[in-house]
């Protein structure tokens, strides 16, 4: 262990001195050399299929990510979002289709692409009797090119657990830990399953900034979330995945405005105000009535206001909670698979 | 080699944070030593029991068998040299000494004669024990015969024997148990990994297989030298078992023997799907493979229907290896069936997990 570490050390020394060597102070040359960015994306997904026996998991799925996006994949349990990440990483052989992921075959040649990708399993645990710094050292320890552990530990705040076994980690820490790993190799490509379940919102915070410095230096980071507030604050493009199928794709306001051209007026429910009376209002294209409330979809919300504010005035009744809103992935989320998204 | 090398680490500290791990394959195969050694070794008390052949028959030799007799430390037993040898290799008798045709005309014409003694190697402070005594009667003898130069010397001789129920018996046994536990168990940390998906995280990695199994092989084979050192060393302290055998042979059978098990242990994890069921299956598996091998009883001792049940089992010839090349036991086999036997079930186990073992 400690000849592993005089050897960073002196890694880390020697890049230094490099880097200043220009003239001028450098902040120490750490990273991986990205390979040169030719415009391919970087993860190429065509028509990839996986059955499971009689399921069939994952069922033509194509897409492609470019480098440097964060690129996000939604669907409820069961809709094949795993499976087809896995297939990405080297880790499941698909079988038809292809996934190129960093200009190789994942599945032909998984070996080559395992030494640049950096990934995050759902429900993975480690070595319960290791230390924090012993899993790091020895994830470290399995690759060519490697960050020291110190560096991967501060960027996960894991240094008050650093000499703690991981077993005996929260919930949260260990999820961060697993993150961690994801960093050993510093890779070109980082691959996340559901990374923020079960982190409070302050860790929560600290991964998503840490996937934007890895966005920033060119990285490019797929991952598979449950949250619709990830989605909307992370990515930049996300796919929605239903039964095997990719439903829609695009950027959140792109999904949100393909679907939802119209805002919302809601208010709760009026007894003796019937929906004929509502669709008649000035502008209301739809009506909805969710869990005691009324949406009414409408592109012109001055007018549609107006009319129902005339309309409960008349009936001597008073419109509670009366809110206004834009239509959310949520929405788009619901509309495609029918049901919400629960973590 | 850096992989090989943290892994193997990382396993040895693993193993070493597991305190039920350290107690069932270090403590208990000590516990085991002491507990048998004390048990069978404890019987014979001072006395011994030594045959005497008397092939001279005079009024002197019946009066060297009186002195011996009075020491109360030596039970006697006449017989023919040859009974009396046969006598002792089936664990009969603790030593023979053989009078030669001579001694009574020694006595009287003050020449010289030997008096053969035949101990048994294997047990170092019986032997001891049973020399010194036998040599301070010859002295005495001697003494009073004469007042001068010796007449009877004592040509001392070693007799292996198949000494049943003596720590002699039961170390190279407890080991070879031990062994066997350290191989078998090798399945448990396995599936948990499994379960746990550590191995497909792993898998995640360049890391390849092979380097991932024979860091786990390393780390057990380290176990087992250290089982060895520490079973050979508890039962030499304590009842006196020396290795008179060759060393590089012992640690042959002990490395042959360990990955013997460890792929045994693979084959458990082949088909144990949860940590329960691993748990379980190891016990179902260790169980019948410790008392239906020889390594406690010797099979000629069994009833018969077990006897070939016990004749298939690889911990039997792993036992019997051990115990012949270690304190130099009787021989249920030779040690080339031993070895292609124990090859045997390698080569069977190794294939089925290479076959059914799933990553995931």
């Amino acid at each position: 262990m400690i000849m592993i570490g005089r050897r960073l050390l002196r890694g880390y020394r020697q890049r230094q001195v490099t880097a200043s060597g220009s003239g001028r102070p450098a902040p120490p040359v750490w990273h991986r050399e990205l390979s040169a960015d030719t415009g391919a994306p970087v993860i190429e997904a065509r028509d990839l299929r996986k059955a499971y026996g009689q399921i069939q998991a994952v069922d033509g799925v194509s897409f492609t990510v470019a480098r440097g996006e964060i690129f996000g994949m939604l669907g409820p349990n069961g809709a094949g979002k795993t499976t087809t990440v896995e297939m990405l990483e080297g880790l499941r052989k698909a079988d038809s289709g292809v996934a190129m992921v960093l200009g190789i075959d994942a599945g032909r040649d998984p070996d080559a692409l395992k030494e640049r990708i950096g990934v995050q399993l759902q429900a993975s645990s480690l070595y319960p009797r290791l230390t924090v710094t012993e899993v790091i050292d020895l994830f470290g320890s399995f690759y060519q090119h490697r960050r020291p552990t110190e560096e991967i530990i501060e960027a996960l705040d894991l240094g008050e657990r650093r000499d703690g076994r991981t077993s005996e980690l929260s919930g949260g820490q260990q999820q961060r830990l697993s993150v961690a790993l994801t960093l050993v190799n510093d890779p070109e490509l980082i691959f996340l399953d559901e990374p923020t379940t079960g982190l409070d919102p302050q860790a929560r915070r600290l991964l998503w900034d840490l996937v934007r410095v890895k966005k920033e230096e060119g990285r490019t980071v797929m991952m598979t979330t449950h949250s619709m507030e990830e989605a909307e604050e992370l990515c930049d493009r996300v796919a929605i995945m239903d039964h095997g199928h990719i439903l829609e794709m695009g950027t959140v306001s792109e999904l949100i405005q393909r679907r939802f051209k119209d805002l919302s007026i809601r208010f709760d429910t009026i007894p003796g105000l019937d929906d004929a009376r509502l669709s008649a209002l000035p502008g209301v294209s739809r009506v909805v009535h969710e869990d005691g409330e009324i949406a009414l979809y409408t592109p012109d919300v001055a007018s549609s206001i107006g009319g129902l504010l005339a309309a409960t005035t008349a009936m001597g009744a008073e419109p509670k909670n009366l809110a206004v809103r834009r239509a959310t992935l949520e929405d788009v989320f619901l509309e495609l698979t029918g049901r919400a998204l629960r973590d | 080699m850096r992989p090989l090398i943290a892994l193997t680490i990382a396993n040895i500290k693993s193993f070493t944070r597991d305190r039920a791990a350290i107690f069932w394959t270090i403590a208990f195969p000590i516990l085991f030593v002491v507990l048998f050694g004390s048990i069978f070794s404890g019987g014979s008390g001072s006395t011994f029991k030594i045959g005497w052949a008397d092939q001279d028959g005079t009024p002197a030799s019946t009066a060297l068998r009186a002195a011996f007799d009075s020491t109360g430390l030596l039970k006697l037993t006449d017989g023919t040299e040859t009974d009396l040898v046969a006598k002792m290799a089936n664990g009969d008798l603790d030593g023979v000494i053989v009078v030669q045709p001579g001694l009574g005309a020694a006595f009287a014409t003050d020449g010289t004669t030997t008096l053969g003694l035949r101990t048994d190697p294997s047990q170092q402070t019986q032997s001891a024990t049973i020399r010194q005594v036998v040599s301070q009667v010859v002295n005495a003898a001697n003494l009073q015969a004469t007042g001068k130069s010796a007449v009877i010397s004592v040509d001392d001789e070693a007799l292996q024997t198949n000494n049943i129920g003596t720590a002699a018996y039961f170390v190279p046994s407890i080991l070879a148990m031990a062994l066997m536990q350290l191989g078998v168990f090798s399945a448990i940390p396995l599936v948990e990994q499994r379960e746990k998906h550590i191995l497909k995280r792993l898998s995640a990695t360049p890391l390849n297989r092979a380097t991932l199994v024979g860091s786990n092989i390393i780390m057990r084979l380290l176990l087992a030298l250290m089982q060895t050192i520490l079973i050979v060393a508890v039962g030499g302290v304590l009842f006196g078992v020396s290795i008179i055998g060759s060393l590089a042979l012992v640690a042959g059978f002990v490395v042959l023997g360990s990955v013997t098990f460890i792929s045994i242990g693979y084959v458990i994890a082949s088909y144990a799907k949860t940590e329960e069921s691993a748990n379980a299956l190891t016990s179902m598996v260790q169980f019948p493979l410790m008392f239906l091998s020889g390594i406690f009883f010797p099979i000629a001792l069994m009833p018969d229907f077990l006897r070939p049940i016990a004749t298939l089992m690889p911990l039997t010839y792993l036992g019997d290896a051990l115990r012949q090349v270690m304190v130099g036991g009787a021989p249920f086999a030779s040690l080339a069936i031993d070895a292609l036997v124990l090859g045997g079930w390698l080569a069977v186990s190794f294939l089925i997990s290479a076959r059914y073992f799933r990553w995931q």
